[in-house]
Protein backbone atom coordinates (compact mmCIF):
# COMPACT_ATOMS: atom_id res chain seq x y z
CA UNK A 1 0.00 0.00 0.00
CA UNK A 2 2.66 2.78 1.06
CA UNK A 3 4.88 1.21 -1.79
CA UNK A 4 1.77 2.15 -4.00
CA UNK A 5 1.35 5.67 -2.67
CA UNK A 6 5.33 5.88 -2.81
CA UNK A 7 5.21 5.59 -6.64
CA UNK A 8 2.37 7.67 -7.07
CA UNK A 9 3.82 10.58 -4.98
CA UNK A 10 7.31 10.24 -6.30
CA UNK A 11 6.91 11.45 -9.32
CA UNK A 12 4.85 14.12 -8.80
CA UNK A 13 7.32 15.22 -5.85
CA UNK A 14 10.49 15.42 -8.65
CA UNK A 15 7.70 17.11 -10.97
CA UNK A 16 7.16 19.81 -8.17
CA UNK A 17 11.44 19.91 -7.42
CA UNK A 18 12.09 20.17 -11.23
CA UNK A 19 9.44 23.14 -11.84
CA UNK A 20 10.76 25.18 -8.77
CA UNK A 21 14.58 24.55 -9.94
CA UNK A 22 14.07 25.84 -13.35
CA UNK A 23 11.79 28.92 -12.13
CA UNK A 24 14.52 29.63 -9.21
CA UNK A 25 17.45 29.02 -11.91
CA UNK A 26 16.09 31.18 -14.67
CA UNK A 27 15.61 33.86 -12.50
CA UNK A 28 19.03 33.40 -10.51
CA UNK A 29 21.29 33.35 -13.92
CA UNK A 30 19.18 35.95 -15.34
CA UNK A 31 18.16 33.56 -19.07
CA UNK A 32 16.44 35.67 -21.51
CA UNK A 33 13.29 35.01 -22.11
CA UNK A 34 13.67 33.86 -25.67
CA UNK A 35 16.05 31.58 -24.85
CA UNK A 36 14.20 30.01 -21.93
CA UNK A 37 10.95 31.11 -20.45
CA UNK A 38 10.51 30.33 -16.66
CA UNK A 39 7.18 28.09 -16.01
CA UNK A 40 5.46 31.26 -14.32
CA UNK A 41 5.63 32.41 -17.93
CA UNK A 42 4.33 29.08 -19.83
CA UNK A 43 1.37 29.52 -16.93
CA UNK A 44 0.75 32.77 -17.97
CA UNK A 45 0.43 32.00 -21.73
CA UNK A 46 -2.46 29.27 -20.80
CA UNK A 47 -4.32 31.68 -19.18
CA UNK A 48 -3.56 34.54 -21.54
CA UNK A 49 -3.62 32.19 -25.04
CA UNK A 50 -5.34 29.46 -23.43
CA UNK A 51 -8.36 29.02 -25.31
CA UNK A 52 -7.11 29.50 -28.58
CA UNK A 53 -4.51 27.02 -27.95
CA UNK A 54 -7.14 24.33 -26.90
CA UNK A 55 -8.74 25.39 -30.17
CA UNK A 56 -5.60 24.18 -31.99
CA UNK A 57 -4.79 20.74 -29.85
CA UNK A 58 -8.43 20.06 -30.53
CA UNK A 59 -7.68 20.62 -34.72
CA UNK A 60 -4.83 18.41 -33.90
CA UNK A 61 -6.62 15.84 -31.96
CA UNK A 62 -9.25 15.47 -34.86
CA UNK A 63 -6.37 14.52 -37.80
CA UNK A 64 -5.01 12.26 -35.07
CA UNK A 65 -8.07 10.37 -34.35
CA UNK A 66 -9.26 10.59 -37.77
CA UNK A 67 -5.90 9.36 -39.40
CA UNK A 68 -5.72 6.72 -36.45
CA UNK A 69 -9.44 5.65 -37.05
CA UNK A 70 -8.54 5.28 -41.07
CA UNK A 71 -4.89 3.54 -40.54
CA UNK A 72 -7.22 1.11 -38.09
CA UNK A 73 -9.99 0.48 -40.71
CA UNK A 74 -7.72 -0.12 -43.79
CA UNK A 75 -5.07 -1.96 -41.85
CA UNK A 76 -7.38 -4.47 -41.02
CA UNK A 77 -9.37 -5.25 -44.06
CA UNK A 78 -6.10 -5.24 -45.94
CA UNK A 79 -4.72 -7.95 -43.34
CA UNK A 80 -8.15 -9.68 -43.87
CA UNK A 81 -7.02 -9.19 -47.65
CA UNK A 82 -3.77 -11.12 -47.15
CA UNK A 83 -5.02 -13.55 -44.99
CA UNK A 84 -7.70 -14.86 -47.24
CA UNK A 85 -5.16 -14.40 -50.34
CA UNK A 86 -1.88 -15.15 -50.89
CA UNK A 87 -1.87 -13.56 -54.63
CA UNK A 88 -3.16 -10.52 -52.84
CA UNK A 89 -0.50 -10.36 -50.15
CA UNK A 90 2.69 -10.68 -53.04
CA UNK A 91 0.90 -8.30 -55.15
CA UNK A 92 -0.04 -5.90 -52.76
CA UNK A 93 2.91 -5.79 -49.70
CA UNK A 94 5.87 -4.43 -51.73
CA UNK A 95 3.66 -1.36 -52.09
CA UNK A 96 2.83 -1.08 -48.57
CA UNK A 97 6.71 -1.47 -47.97
CA UNK A 98 7.31 0.97 -50.26
CA UNK A 99 4.94 3.51 -48.69
CA UNK A 100 6.49 2.98 -45.08
CA UNK A 101 10.00 3.36 -45.57
CA UNK A 102 9.57 6.67 -48.01
CA UNK A 103 9.76 9.13 -45.48
CA UNK A 104 6.46 10.55 -44.86
CA UNK A 105 8.30 14.65 -45.06
CA UNK A 106 9.53 13.85 -48.64
CA UNK A 107 5.99 12.94 -49.47
CA UNK A 108 4.23 15.53 -47.61
CA UNK A 109 5.17 18.52 -50.71
CA UNK A 110 3.78 17.03 -53.36
CA UNK A 111 0.36 15.57 -51.21
CA UNK A 112 -0.14 18.96 -50.31
CA UNK A 113 0.07 20.41 -54.42
CA UNK A 114 -2.26 17.49 -55.13
CA UNK A 115 -5.24 17.97 -52.26
CA UNK A 116 -3.36 20.27 -49.87
CA UNK A 117 -4.43 23.36 -52.22
CA UNK A 118 -8.14 23.20 -51.59
CA UNK A 119 -8.14 21.32 -48.40
CA UNK A 120 -5.12 21.72 -46.01
CA UNK A 121 -6.57 19.32 -43.72
CA UNK A 122 -7.35 16.92 -46.08
CA UNK A 123 -3.56 16.57 -46.98
CA UNK A 124 -2.58 16.25 -43.39
CA UNK A 125 -4.83 13.74 -42.51
CA UNK A 126 -3.37 11.50 -45.82
CA UNK A 127 -0.16 11.93 -44.38
CA UNK A 128 -0.62 11.22 -41.52
CA UNK A 129 -2.59 8.05 -42.13
CA UNK A 130 0.37 7.15 -44.29
CA UNK A 131 2.48 7.24 -40.85
CA UNK A 132 -0.08 5.27 -39.10
CA UNK A 133 -1.09 2.43 -41.54
CA UNK A 134 1.71 0.13 -41.24
CA UNK A 135 1.86 -0.47 -37.97
CA UNK A 136 -1.87 -1.77 -38.14
CA UNK A 137 -1.17 -3.33 -41.63
CA UNK A 138 2.23 -5.26 -40.59
CA UNK A 139 0.89 -6.34 -36.73
CA UNK A 140 -2.45 -7.57 -38.22
CA UNK A 141 -1.13 -9.75 -41.13
CA UNK A 142 1.18 -10.84 -38.24
CA UNK A 143 -1.08 -12.08 -35.71
CA UNK A 144 -4.09 -13.62 -38.37
CA UNK A 145 -0.96 -16.11 -39.12
CA UNK A 146 -0.17 -16.55 -35.57
CA UNK A 147 -3.10 -18.99 -35.48
CA UNK A 148 -1.83 -22.57 -33.20
CA UNK A 149 -1.32 -24.69 -36.44
CA UNK A 150 -3.05 -27.23 -34.64
CA UNK A 151 -6.04 -25.62 -34.09
CA UNK A 152 -6.05 -24.71 -37.62
CA UNK A 153 -6.09 -28.86 -38.23
CA UNK A 154 -8.81 -29.38 -36.05
CA UNK A 155 -11.04 -26.52 -38.06
CA UNK A 156 -10.50 -28.61 -40.78
CA UNK A 157 -10.93 -31.65 -38.90
CA UNK A 158 -14.36 -30.38 -38.22
CA UNK A 159 -15.05 -29.04 -41.47
CA UNK A 160 -15.41 -25.18 -40.50
CA UNK A 161 -16.09 -22.90 -43.17
CA UNK A 162 -13.63 -20.14 -44.28
CA UNK A 163 -15.64 -17.34 -42.61
CA UNK A 164 -15.82 -19.77 -38.96
CA UNK A 165 -12.41 -20.38 -38.95
CA UNK A 166 -11.87 -16.28 -40.00
CA UNK A 167 -14.40 -15.16 -36.74
CA UNK A 168 -13.30 -18.09 -34.28
CA UNK A 169 -9.88 -18.87 -34.54
CA UNK A 170 -7.82 -15.96 -36.78
CA UNK A 171 -9.51 -13.14 -35.70
CA UNK A 172 -9.28 -14.08 -31.30
CA UNK A 173 -5.64 -14.99 -32.57
CA UNK A 174 -4.50 -12.08 -33.62
CA UNK A 175 -6.07 -9.97 -30.92
CA UNK A 176 -2.98 -9.36 -29.15
CA UNK A 177 -0.48 -8.67 -32.13
CA UNK A 178 -3.67 -6.31 -33.40
CA UNK A 179 -3.83 -4.16 -30.13
CA UNK A 180 -0.03 -3.68 -29.86
CA UNK A 181 -0.32 -2.74 -33.31
CA UNK A 182 -2.75 -0.11 -32.77
CA UNK A 183 -0.86 1.34 -29.59
CA UNK A 184 1.99 1.64 -32.17
CA UNK A 185 -0.55 3.87 -34.78
CA UNK A 186 -1.87 5.64 -31.68
CA UNK A 187 1.32 7.29 -31.45
CA UNK A 188 2.32 7.47 -34.85
CA UNK A 189 -0.73 9.21 -35.75
CA UNK A 190 0.38 12.21 -33.22
CA UNK A 191 3.58 12.14 -35.12
CA UNK A 192 1.97 12.28 -38.56
CA UNK A 193 0.06 14.84 -37.77
CA UNK A 194 2.02 17.48 -36.32
CA UNK A 195 4.63 16.26 -38.81
CA UNK A 196 1.88 16.77 -41.48
CA UNK A 197 0.93 20.08 -40.22
CA UNK A 198 4.65 21.02 -40.34
CA UNK A 199 5.37 19.96 -44.37
CA UNK A 200 1.71 21.46 -44.96
CA UNK A 201 2.59 25.23 -43.30
CA UNK A 202 -0.10 26.99 -43.74
CA UNK A 203 -1.99 28.31 -41.09
CA UNK A 204 -5.64 26.87 -42.19
CA UNK A 205 -5.29 23.66 -41.05
CA UNK A 206 -4.91 25.12 -37.68
CA UNK A 207 -2.89 22.69 -35.25
CA UNK A 208 -1.03 22.78 -32.08
CA UNK A 209 2.35 21.94 -34.92
CA UNK A 210 1.33 25.28 -36.94
CA UNK A 211 1.24 26.85 -33.66
CA UNK A 212 4.67 25.81 -32.50
CA UNK A 213 5.99 27.14 -36.05
CA UNK A 214 4.15 30.63 -36.01
CA UNK A 215 5.59 30.96 -32.05
CA UNK A 216 8.63 30.28 -33.35
CA UNK A 217 9.22 32.70 -36.08
CA UNK A 218 8.08 35.50 -33.35
CA UNK A 219 10.58 34.37 -30.53
CA UNK A 220 7.54 33.86 -28.10
CA UNK A 221 9.29 30.92 -26.86
CA UNK A 222 6.89 30.46 -23.90
CA UNK A 223 3.82 29.99 -26.03
CA UNK A 224 5.53 27.13 -27.95
CA UNK A 225 6.51 25.53 -24.90
CA UNK A 226 2.55 25.96 -23.86
CA UNK A 227 1.94 23.95 -27.40
CA UNK A 228 4.47 21.34 -26.57
CA UNK A 229 3.25 20.57 -23.10
CA UNK A 230 -0.58 20.03 -24.70
CA UNK A 231 1.12 17.92 -27.81
CA UNK A 232 3.02 15.70 -25.02
CA UNK A 233 -0.69 15.05 -22.34
CA UNK A 234 -2.23 14.25 -26.10
CA UNK A 235 0.17 11.94 -26.61
CA UNK A 236 0.21 9.98 -22.75
CA UNK A 237 -3.87 10.24 -23.27
CA UNK A 238 -3.85 8.51 -26.60
CA UNK A 239 -1.33 6.04 -25.14
CA UNK A 240 -3.24 5.81 -22.01
CA UNK A 241 -6.19 5.01 -23.52
CA UNK A 242 -5.19 2.03 -26.03
CA UNK A 243 -3.24 0.40 -23.19
CA UNK A 244 -6.59 0.33 -21.30
CA UNK A 245 -8.69 -1.22 -24.51
CA UNK A 246 -6.24 -3.88 -24.41
CA UNK A 247 -6.30 -4.23 -21.17
CA UNK A 248 -10.04 -4.34 -21.42
CA UNK A 249 -10.15 -6.83 -24.28
CA UNK A 250 -7.28 -9.42 -23.16
CA UNK A 251 -7.06 -9.23 -19.43
CA UNK A 252 -8.88 -12.50 -18.93
CA UNK A 253 -7.12 -14.90 -21.55
CA UNK A 254 -3.80 -13.17 -22.41
CA UNK A 255 -0.62 -14.11 -19.78
CA UNK A 256 1.36 -10.64 -20.65
CA UNK A 257 -1.55 -8.87 -19.95
CA UNK A 258 -2.94 -10.59 -17.15
CA UNK A 259 0.10 -10.66 -14.95
CA UNK B 1 -19.52 -49.04 -36.84
CA UNK B 2 -17.41 -49.05 -39.56
CA UNK B 3 -14.13 -50.97 -39.60
CA UNK B 4 -10.87 -48.83 -40.72
CA UNK B 5 -8.33 -50.32 -43.28
CA UNK B 6 -4.87 -49.40 -44.38
CA UNK B 7 -3.48 -50.71 -47.00
CA UNK B 8 0.18 -50.46 -48.33
CA UNK B 9 0.41 -46.57 -46.60
CA UNK B 10 3.09 -44.77 -47.80
CA UNK B 11 4.09 -41.00 -46.91
CA UNK B 12 7.03 -38.88 -48.43
CA UNK B 13 7.23 -35.22 -48.04
CA UNK B 14 7.68 -32.87 -50.54
CA UNK B 15 11.22 -32.45 -49.14
CA UNK B 16 11.85 -36.22 -49.77
CA UNK B 17 11.82 -37.64 -46.32
CA UNK B 18 10.28 -40.72 -46.60
CA UNK B 19 8.25 -40.66 -42.95
CA UNK B 20 6.18 -44.18 -43.69
CA UNK B 21 6.68 -46.64 -45.99
CA UNK B 22 4.56 -49.48 -45.84
CA UNK B 23 1.94 -50.05 -43.31
CA UNK B 24 -1.22 -52.58 -43.79
CA UNK B 25 -3.72 -53.15 -41.14
CA UNK B 26 -6.87 -53.71 -39.87
CA UNK B 27 -8.64 -51.96 -37.35
CA UNK B 28 -11.66 -53.22 -36.55
CA UNK B 29 -14.55 -51.11 -35.16
CA UNK B 30 -14.98 -50.51 -31.91
CA UNK B 31 -11.11 -51.59 -31.18
CA UNK B 32 -8.31 -50.02 -29.40
CA UNK B 33 -5.07 -49.87 -31.21
CA UNK B 34 -1.50 -48.58 -30.21
CA UNK B 35 1.30 -47.29 -32.28
CA UNK B 36 4.43 -47.27 -31.16
CA UNK B 37 7.66 -47.11 -32.71
CA UNK B 38 10.82 -44.48 -32.58
CA UNK B 39 10.96 -41.10 -32.90
CA UNK B 40 9.98 -40.02 -36.68
CA UNK B 41 8.67 -43.36 -37.72
CA UNK B 42 5.33 -41.81 -39.05
CA UNK B 43 3.10 -42.75 -36.39
CA UNK B 44 1.69 -38.80 -36.27
CA UNK B 45 2.10 -38.90 -39.69
CA UNK B 46 -0.64 -41.89 -39.98
CA UNK B 47 -3.00 -40.71 -37.52
CA UNK B 48 -2.87 -37.66 -39.81
CA UNK B 49 -3.65 -39.58 -42.42
CA UNK B 50 -6.37 -41.51 -40.72
CA UNK B 51 -7.95 -37.88 -39.88
CA UNK B 52 -7.77 -36.59 -43.52
CA UNK B 53 -5.69 -33.98 -42.00
CA UNK B 54 -3.14 -35.30 -45.20
CA UNK B 55 -2.47 -37.42 -48.20
CA UNK B 56 -0.89 -40.66 -48.36
CA UNK B 57 1.95 -40.40 -51.57
CA UNK B 58 0.74 -43.97 -51.93
CA UNK B 59 -1.64 -46.71 -50.64
CA UNK B 60 -5.09 -46.26 -49.07
CA UNK B 61 -7.58 -46.00 -46.43
CA UNK B 62 -10.81 -47.21 -46.36
CA UNK B 63 -13.85 -47.21 -43.94
CA UNK B 64 -16.64 -49.63 -44.53
CA UNK B 65 -19.13 -46.86 -45.73
CA UNK B 66 -18.43 -43.21 -45.43
CA UNK B 67 -16.17 -41.58 -43.49
CA UNK B 68 -17.30 -41.56 -39.82
CA UNK B 69 -17.03 -38.86 -37.69
CA UNK B 70 -13.81 -38.52 -36.19
CA UNK B 71 -12.35 -37.08 -32.71
CA UNK B 72 -8.45 -36.25 -32.10
CA UNK B 73 -6.52 -35.17 -29.50
CA UNK B 74 -2.99 -33.45 -29.53
CA UNK B 75 0.00 -34.01 -28.00
CA UNK B 76 -0.77 -30.46 -26.76
CA UNK B 77 -4.07 -29.60 -25.56
CA UNK B 78 -4.85 -27.26 -28.43
CA UNK B 79 -7.54 -25.34 -26.50
CA UNK B 80 -8.48 -21.62 -27.70
CA UNK B 81 -7.05 -19.49 -24.84
CA UNK B 82 -10.05 -16.72 -25.10
CA UNK B 83 -12.69 -19.19 -24.58
CA UNK B 84 -14.42 -20.94 -21.58
CA UNK B 85 -13.52 -25.37 -21.65
CA UNK B 86 -17.03 -25.35 -21.74
CA UNK B 87 -16.75 -22.82 -25.42
CA UNK B 88 -13.66 -25.07 -26.27
CA UNK B 89 -15.55 -28.11 -25.73
CA UNK B 90 -18.85 -26.64 -27.84
CA UNK B 91 -16.47 -26.09 -30.68
CA UNK B 92 -17.13 -29.08 -33.16
CA UNK B 93 -20.93 -28.56 -32.39
CA UNK B 94 -21.49 -24.96 -32.81
CA UNK B 95 -18.91 -26.11 -36.02
CA UNK B 96 -21.40 -28.43 -37.24
CA UNK B 97 -24.37 -25.75 -36.72
CA UNK B 98 -25.67 -26.60 -33.20
CA UNK B 99 -27.14 -23.58 -31.55
CA UNK B 100 -24.92 -22.22 -28.62
CA UNK B 101 -27.36 -23.02 -25.98
CA UNK B 102 -27.99 -26.61 -27.04
CA UNK B 103 -24.30 -26.97 -27.97
CA UNK B 104 -23.26 -25.16 -24.55
CA UNK B 105 -25.38 -27.92 -22.73
CA UNK B 106 -24.21 -30.85 -24.23
CA UNK B 107 -20.74 -29.66 -23.61
CA UNK B 108 -21.47 -29.25 -19.82
CA UNK B 109 -22.39 -32.81 -19.70
CA UNK B 110 -18.84 -34.08 -21.75
CA UNK B 111 -17.12 -32.16 -19.74
CA UNK B 112 -18.71 -33.87 -16.51
CA UNK B 113 -18.31 -37.52 -18.06
CA UNK B 114 -14.28 -36.32 -17.85
CA UNK B 115 -14.47 -35.47 -14.50
CA UNK B 116 -14.72 -32.00 -14.87
CA UNK B 117 -17.79 -30.83 -13.66
CA UNK B 118 -18.03 -27.29 -11.97
CA UNK B 119 -14.73 -25.82 -14.23
CA UNK B 120 -17.49 -24.79 -17.41
CA UNK B 121 -16.46 -21.34 -17.19
CA UNK B 122 -12.87 -21.58 -16.17
CA UNK B 123 -10.35 -20.42 -18.63
CA UNK B 124 -7.55 -23.04 -19.87
CA UNK B 125 -4.84 -20.79 -18.03
CA UNK B 126 -6.53 -21.24 -15.11
CA UNK B 127 -6.68 -25.07 -15.35
CA UNK B 128 -3.92 -27.67 -14.57
CA UNK B 129 -1.82 -29.58 -17.79
CA UNK B 130 -4.18 -33.05 -16.88
CA UNK B 131 -7.18 -30.70 -16.81
CA UNK B 132 -6.36 -29.33 -19.86
CA UNK B 133 -6.19 -32.53 -21.47
CA UNK B 134 -9.40 -33.43 -19.89
CA UNK B 135 -10.91 -30.59 -21.17
CA UNK B 136 -9.04 -31.80 -25.36
CA UNK B 137 -10.67 -35.19 -24.68
CA UNK B 138 -13.81 -33.65 -23.99
CA UNK B 139 -13.84 -31.82 -26.90
CA UNK B 140 -13.10 -34.91 -29.43
CA UNK B 141 -15.67 -36.74 -27.59
CA UNK B 142 -18.70 -34.64 -27.79
CA UNK B 143 -20.04 -35.43 -31.09
CA UNK B 144 -20.26 -38.79 -30.50
CA UNK B 145 -17.66 -40.07 -32.93
CA UNK B 146 -17.25 -43.22 -33.95
CA UNK B 147 -13.12 -43.24 -33.83
CA UNK B 148 -10.88 -41.76 -31.59
CA UNK B 149 -7.38 -40.66 -32.23
CA UNK B 150 -4.84 -39.88 -30.23
CA UNK B 151 -1.71 -38.94 -30.83
CA UNK B 152 0.71 -38.58 -27.77
CA UNK B 153 -2.35 -37.30 -25.63
CA UNK B 154 -0.41 -37.90 -22.12
CA UNK B 155 3.42 -37.33 -22.82
CA UNK B 156 3.57 -33.89 -21.04
CA UNK B 157 2.24 -35.36 -17.77
CA UNK B 158 3.45 -36.41 -15.20
CA UNK B 159 2.99 -39.90 -14.33
CA UNK B 160 0.35 -40.31 -11.37
CA UNK B 161 -1.63 -37.28 -13.61
CA UNK B 162 -0.85 -40.17 -16.91
CA UNK B 163 -2.25 -42.84 -14.62
CA UNK B 164 -5.42 -41.58 -13.65
CA UNK B 165 -6.17 -40.33 -17.22
CA UNK B 166 -5.15 -43.90 -18.53
CA UNK B 167 -8.06 -45.32 -16.32
CA UNK B 168 -10.26 -42.82 -17.46
CA UNK B 169 -9.44 -43.21 -21.22
CA UNK B 170 -9.96 -46.96 -21.13
CA UNK B 171 -13.82 -45.99 -18.50
CA UNK B 172 -14.69 -43.35 -21.34
CA UNK B 173 -13.49 -46.02 -24.42
CA UNK B 174 -15.76 -49.09 -22.51
CA UNK B 175 -18.94 -46.74 -21.87
CA UNK B 176 -19.30 -45.38 -25.76
CA UNK B 177 -17.44 -48.24 -27.57
CA UNK B 178 -15.53 -45.87 -30.21
CA UNK B 179 -12.08 -46.69 -31.57
CA UNK B 180 -8.76 -45.23 -30.24
CA UNK B 181 -6.09 -45.55 -32.57
CA UNK B 182 -3.18 -44.33 -29.77
CA UNK B 183 0.45 -43.26 -30.64
CA UNK B 184 2.41 -43.52 -28.06
CA UNK B 185 6.44 -43.59 -27.21
CA UNK B 186 5.56 -45.22 -24.42
CA UNK B 187 5.49 -49.26 -24.39
CA UNK B 188 4.19 -49.55 -20.86
CA UNK B 189 1.30 -47.43 -21.57
CA UNK B 190 0.35 -49.15 -24.88
CA UNK B 191 0.29 -52.58 -23.21
CA UNK B 192 -2.08 -51.07 -20.42
CA UNK B 193 -4.44 -49.82 -22.85
CA UNK B 194 -4.61 -51.57 -25.64
CA UNK B 195 -5.64 -55.00 -27.09
CA UNK B 196 -3.23 -54.26 -30.35
CA UNK B 197 -0.24 -52.76 -30.32
CA UNK B 198 1.18 -51.90 -33.52
CA UNK B 199 5.07 -52.17 -33.68
CA UNK B 200 6.83 -49.51 -36.11
CA UNK B 201 10.15 -49.62 -37.19
CA UNK B 202 12.59 -46.43 -37.41
CA UNK B 203 11.85 -43.87 -40.52
CA UNK B 204 10.25 -44.72 -42.69
CA UNK B 205 8.09 -46.40 -40.81
CA UNK B 206 7.23 -49.97 -41.41
CA UNK B 207 5.22 -52.43 -39.33
CA UNK B 208 7.89 -54.91 -37.84
CA UNK B 209 5.11 -56.35 -35.09
CA UNK B 210 1.12 -56.65 -35.01
CA UNK B 211 0.94 -57.82 -31.09
CA UNK B 212 -2.16 -58.80 -29.76
CA UNK B 213 -2.91 -58.08 -25.65
CA UNK B 214 -5.34 -60.58 -24.72
CA UNK B 215 -5.79 -59.10 -21.15
CA UNK B 216 -9.80 -58.69 -20.70
CA UNK B 217 -10.93 -55.13 -19.23
CA UNK B 218 -11.65 -53.45 -17.06
CA UNK B 219 -7.81 -53.49 -16.31
CA UNK B 220 -7.04 -51.77 -12.50
CA UNK B 221 -3.29 -50.12 -11.84
CA UNK B 222 -2.58 -53.68 -10.56
CA UNK B 223 -2.31 -55.39 -13.63
CA UNK B 224 0.87 -52.83 -14.81
CA UNK B 225 2.86 -55.08 -12.41
CA UNK B 226 1.28 -58.84 -13.52
CA UNK B 227 3.34 -61.35 -15.41
CA UNK B 228 0.81 -61.11 -18.54
CA UNK B 229 1.72 -57.55 -18.51
CA UNK B 230 5.15 -58.11 -18.58
CA UNK B 231 4.58 -60.89 -21.33
CA UNK B 232 3.32 -58.63 -23.76
CA UNK B 233 5.87 -55.37 -22.60
CA UNK B 234 8.63 -57.77 -23.39
CA UNK B 235 7.12 -58.81 -26.91
CA UNK B 236 6.47 -55.67 -27.53
CA UNK B 237 10.37 -54.18 -26.61
CA UNK B 238 12.30 -56.77 -28.50
CA UNK B 239 9.93 -56.00 -31.72
CA UNK B 240 11.16 -52.38 -31.21
CA UNK B 241 14.37 -53.00 -30.82
CA UNK B 242 14.40 -55.37 -33.89
CA UNK B 243 12.84 -52.63 -35.16
CA UNK B 244 15.77 -50.42 -34.80
CA UNK B 245 17.77 -52.24 -36.63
Amino acid sequence: MTQRLLRLVLPVLLFAALVWFWEWAVAYWQVKKFVLPPPSAILAVFQSDGASLLASAGATAKTTFAAFALAAVSGIALAALFASSRLAEAMLSPYAVILQVTPVVAIAPLVVIWVGLDNAWLAVLILAWIVAFFPVLANATAGLKAADPNLRDLFRLYRATPLQTFRRLLVPSSLPYLLAGLKTAGGLALIGAVVAEFAAASGTSGGLAWRILEAGNRLQIAKMFAALILLALMGVLIYAALTFLEWLLLRRWHGEVAR
Amino acid sequence: MPDLRLSHLARTFASGTSALADLTATIPAGAFVSLVGPSGCGKSTTLRLIAGLDAPSAGAIEWDGDRPEIGFVFQEPTLMAWASAARNVALPLELAGLRKGAALERARAALGHVGLAGFENALPRELSGGMKMRVSIARALVAGPAALLMDEPFAALDESTRARLNGDLLRLWSEEKFTVVFVTHSVFESVFLSQRILVLSGRPGRLVADIANPAPYPRDELYRTSPQFNDVARDVLLALKAGER
